[in-house]
């Protein structure tokens, strides 16, 4: 009798455990990340520039916060990576050349009704009515230019971005639930760009 | 291995104090994590997890020191009872208060956080908003159809001098910038009132947007410092021109204004920011100081058990050594580690202890000295030849020594604790001995008898004397066997009689003898014939009666002398058969040998032990004769074995007329014999050589009639 109990007690944890972590891919799935559609570097002159979108698909959670005036920092990463590779296509030696990360803060107006993105590096601010304009300015990334002393020998280059929320810069009370909660986890993975 | 450490961190006092150091660590952390200007707002995460961890941890222990103290309760173990007592106490402080205090906490943390917030305020913010806006929107509109207006005009007025009609415009309208744009947002012209600007604002995708479905677009833009109003409108479509263009002015907001707008903006925006940070917040605090609160009320519920532990552990002591004081071990020692009163109480234990020590010694000592003198006394009662015995005030016999159990000829060692008056029916000579008693324990007080006991072998006395026992729990009866000395008094007295009479009488018989025999010899021959008869006659008389006084006076000598004993080992037979002997040649007398071992031989005195056998037939033959019966006499002897000493008893009897009743206590006494004949010494000096051997001799009436003298000599160093 008391085995029967046991193992009953068993069955119903592991079917709580089972619906947790079915429960926990459904939410991962319904949280659908950012990404980064395409990317291509492209050779002018003597230079290379990069042209990418993102695609910025906020979670209610994020909407939320920005419409009650929270200012969300969302950063883009680009690196340069000299990879050499050791043993065919399994095994490569990578070596980062160069990094650089460029922020822009977004929050709402409620005066003016309109959403702010600023480029956090150099001050500059741009206004929309809607946040999907915002969304679409922001993932535009337009002939950025490339460190051309890099770029000399584009043989075993790659050139990979990634974008997401910065949730260090989140005020503090909220830093915690963002921190562990899936619907702030909205980072795309890192995408290479294509050379042309 | 993680028991061993969870072990490990349980002993001692170090942990309790690392705990404690570590608790108020993270307690400190927690509430800086918290802070919003703290470095370690980043860390809360990990911080907060590190709590949990010491959490988990804390509950492990816990749970090992709980099971410890239900194991120890439900094994009944010392004192446990009172650690789960004190425990419970304890815990139940703790949770009441620390649930007082977290309620409260909680209560003020929630009032404090959600007193920041307001509904009037929040409504006035919102309306002083709306209300910035309204009179945003009523400018906008004003300026909307200006632009408007300029637009017309511009339409209508010549395109040569479009730059200077817009610096006219932008003069009149006091605008900031005015510039003319086609729908593919190429700049046709500009004018700007900062000189420096060359440049001007070019308009956002959304104005090209908008203006594709709609003629105008106005809006509010917050610039770096100030506000602005940009307004653009498409130009009245002309023939002749297939471009469509727009005009887009940009006016300042009046500073006041402007500022104004701004108070209000960022008033309203941190208030609404504030109040979404509301609930995060109040869950951060919550959490905090529930893991802090959890902290502190498991590690002062672990804190409760040890000191729990520590009070009781003394208490623990001090039962194990009570029991083990119970149980017989008086030299239990308790170590005293405190100076509070449970250390007062350790060490007036172990004072106890020592004294019980001490006590059980001294009892002991006394136990075995009065061992001792029981066994000394004991011993001195049993090597003793006095009968001592000592009986209660009921008469049941109390102890009793070996010499009364000899004197008494009852084993009184199987008779203790029952009444004296039972051994009468057992030994039936004892009644006058415990009737005696009867009697002079009725008197209570001491005394001193002698008693006479009619016994097979003859009379027995005894000296008896009774003292009474302190206390008066009895009396202690002393008796001794006083027949053996009193005979030797008698026959020391006979024997000093019989001396002087021999010597008295022997001296004047030998003179008397030959006067006698003179008178005879010398006056015979002067008398008549017919009287020298009558002389002879007389002297004769004399000579023969003095002949019998010498025999007489001879006997007396026999009787009183005591020459030590000749003793060899003798054949008894073979002495029986040549004493038997001399008596075959009378024919009327008839003797019987019964047949008997013949190779018994004694240390004996041959010469005293014929006497013995010659005056014994003797005695028989006259006693027969002077009744006229027939001399019929059977001699036996045989072994025996009595008190582990093998006895030759020897019987002589007759047919005769048996012993007067009056004569059986005085029979071997001299001069009791009631014979015509004899010097009336015979038995009494086969008593005297058979006593000289160490024996008894008795006599007995035999049924229907005759005597049998009984011999008894004891074979000790004699095999048969």
């Amino acid at each position: 009798m008391v085995f029967i109990m046991q193992a009953s007690v068993i069955a119903k944890f592991y079917s709580w455990l089972t619906l947790l972590l079915f429960a926990g891919s459904i939410s991962a799935v319904q949280a659908s990340a950012f990404n980064i559609p395409s990317a291509h570097i492209t050779k002018i002159g003597n230079g290379h520039v990069l042209n990418a979108s993102i695609n910025y698909p906020l979670s209610a959670r994020v909407i939320e916060a920005l419409d009650n005036g929270i200012p969300i920092v969302f950063f883009q990463e680009l690196e340069l990576i000299d990879s050499t590779p050791l043993l065919g296509q399994y095994w490569a030696w990578e070596q980062t050349l160069w990094t650089t990360e460029i922020r822009y803060e977004l929050r709402y107006h409620a005066l003016v009704e309109q959403y702010i993105l600023s480029d956090m590096a150099t001050g500059k601010q741009r206004y929309f009515p809607s946040i999907e304009g915002a969304l679409n300015t922001l993932g535009m990334i337009r002939n950025f230019t490339l460190p051309p002393e890099y770029l000399l020998e584009t043989n075993h280059l790659i050139l990979r971005l990634r974008s997401g929320i910065d949730l260090y810069a989140l005020p503090t009370p909220m830093r915690p639930g963002a921190l562990i909660s899936s619907k702030w986890k909205l980072n795309s993975p890192w995408t290479p760009a294509q050379w042309h | 291995m993680a028991l061993d450490f969870i072990k490990r961190l349980s002993a001692g006092t170090a942990p309790y104090f690392s705990l404690a150091a570590l608790l108020l660590t993270l307690a400190y952390l927690l509430s800086s994590a918290t802070q919003d200007s703290s470095k370690l707002n980043d860390l809360f995460l990990v911080i907060f997890g590190l709590g949990i961890a010491t959490l988990i941890l804390l509950v492990a222990i816990l749970a090992r020191s709980l099971f410890r103290l239900y194991r120890d309760y439900k094994n009944k173990q010392a004192g446990s009872r009172l650690t789960v007592r004190l425990v419970s106490l304890f815990v139940l402080l703790i949770l009441v208060s620390t649930t007082i205090v977290y309620s409260f906490s909680m209560h003020f943390l929630h009032r404090g956080i959600n007193s920041w917030f307001d509904v009037k305020v929040e409504q006035a913010l919102s309306d002083s908003l709306e209300l910035s806006r309204t009179a945003f929107g009523i400018r906008m509109r004003t300026l909307l159809r200006q632009t408007r207006m300029m637009a017309g005009l511009l339409s209508e007025l010549p395109s040569q001098n479009l730059t200077r009609n817009l610096h006219e415009l932008s003069k009149l309208s006091g605008a900031v910038e005015l510039s003319l744009w086609t729908m593919n947002g190429e700049l046709l012209t500009s004018s700007m009132e900062n000189m420096v600007i060359l440049i001007p604002n070019r308009p956002s995708e959304t104005i090209f947007h908008q203006l594709e479905t709609q003629d105008a677009y106005i809006s509010l833009d917050p610039d770096k410092n100030n506000l602005q109003l940009r307004a653009a409108v498409l130009l009245p479509a002309q023939s002749g021109t297939v471009e469509q263009r727009f005009l887009q002015v940009i006016f300042p907001v009046n500073d006041r204004l402007s500022k104004l707008g701004k108070t209000v903006q960022e008033a309203y925006t941190d208030y609404k920011e504030l109040s979404y940070l509301r609930k995060p917040l109040i869950t951060v605090f919550t959490l905090t100081l529930s893991l802090i609160v959890l902290l502190t009320l498991l590690a002062s519920i672990w804190f409760a058990i040890w000191i729990s532990r520590r009070i009781v552990e003394p208490l623990q002591a001090l039962a194990a050594g009570t029991q083990s004081v119970a149980s017989g071990n008086y030299d239990t020692q308790l170590t005293v580690s405190r100076h509070d009163e449970i250390g007062f109480l350790v060490r007036s234990f172990n004072q106890m202890t020592q004294r019980l020590t001490q006590a059980r010694n001294a009892t002991e000592q006394s136990h075995n000295l009065l061992a001792q003198q029981t066994n000394y006394l004991t011993t001195v009662l049993g090597s003793l030849s006095s009968g001592v015995i000592t009986i209660d005030n009921k008469r049941f016999l109390r102890t009793a020594n070996i010499a009364s159990s000899n004197i008494l000829q009852l084993n009184l060692q199987q008779r203790l604790e029952s009444n004296i008056d039972k051994f009468s029916i057992i030994v039936p000579d004892l009644l006058s001995f415990s009737e005696l008693i009867e009697q002079r324990i009725m008197l209570g007080e001491s005394w001193e008898q002698q008693l006479e006991l009619q016994k097979k072998k003859g009379l027995q006395t005894l000296m008896c004397r009774g003292t009474r026992l302190p206390n008066n729990t009895g009396w202690v009866i002393i008796f001794d066997d006083v027949t053996t000395l009193l005979q030797a008094q008698r026959n020391a007295a006979w024997g000093e009689v019989a001396r002087r009479l021999a010597h008295e009488i022997k001296n004047p018989l030998t003179p008397i003898q030959l006067s006698a025999e003179r008178l005879q010899h010398k006056y015979l021959p002067l008398l008549p014939a017919d009287q020298s008869g009558t002389l002879t006659k007389l002297t004769n008389t004399i000579v023969q009666q003095v002949e019998a006084m010498k025999n007489m006076v001879n006997d007396f000598s026999d009787y009183a002398r005591n020459p030590g004993l000749q003793l060899q080992l003798q054949p008894i037979g073979q002495l029986m058969h040549e004493v038997l002997a001399l008596y075959q040649s009378n024919s009327a007398h008839h003797f019987t040998l019964l047949k008997s071992p013949e190779d018994i031989t004694l240390d004996i005195d041959s010469v005293r032990f014929r006497q013995i056998l010659h005056n014994l037939l003797k005695n028989a033959i006259e006693a027969s004769e002077s009744a006229t019966l027939a001399v019929d006499i059977i001699v036996s002897y045989h072994l025996l074995r009595q008190d582990n000493i093998f006895w030759l008893e020897i019987s002589v009897r007759d047919h005769g007329p048996g012993i007067p009743l009056n004569m059986e206590n005085t029979l071997f006494e001299p001069y009791a014999s009631n014979k015509t004949k004899g010097t009336g010494l015979g038995l009494a000096i086969v008593k005297k050589i058979v006593e000289e051997h160490g024996g008894h001799v008795w006599a007995e009436n035999l049924a229907p009639e005759g005597a049998s003298i009984i011999i008894r000599l004891p074979m000790e160093g004699t095999s048969s």
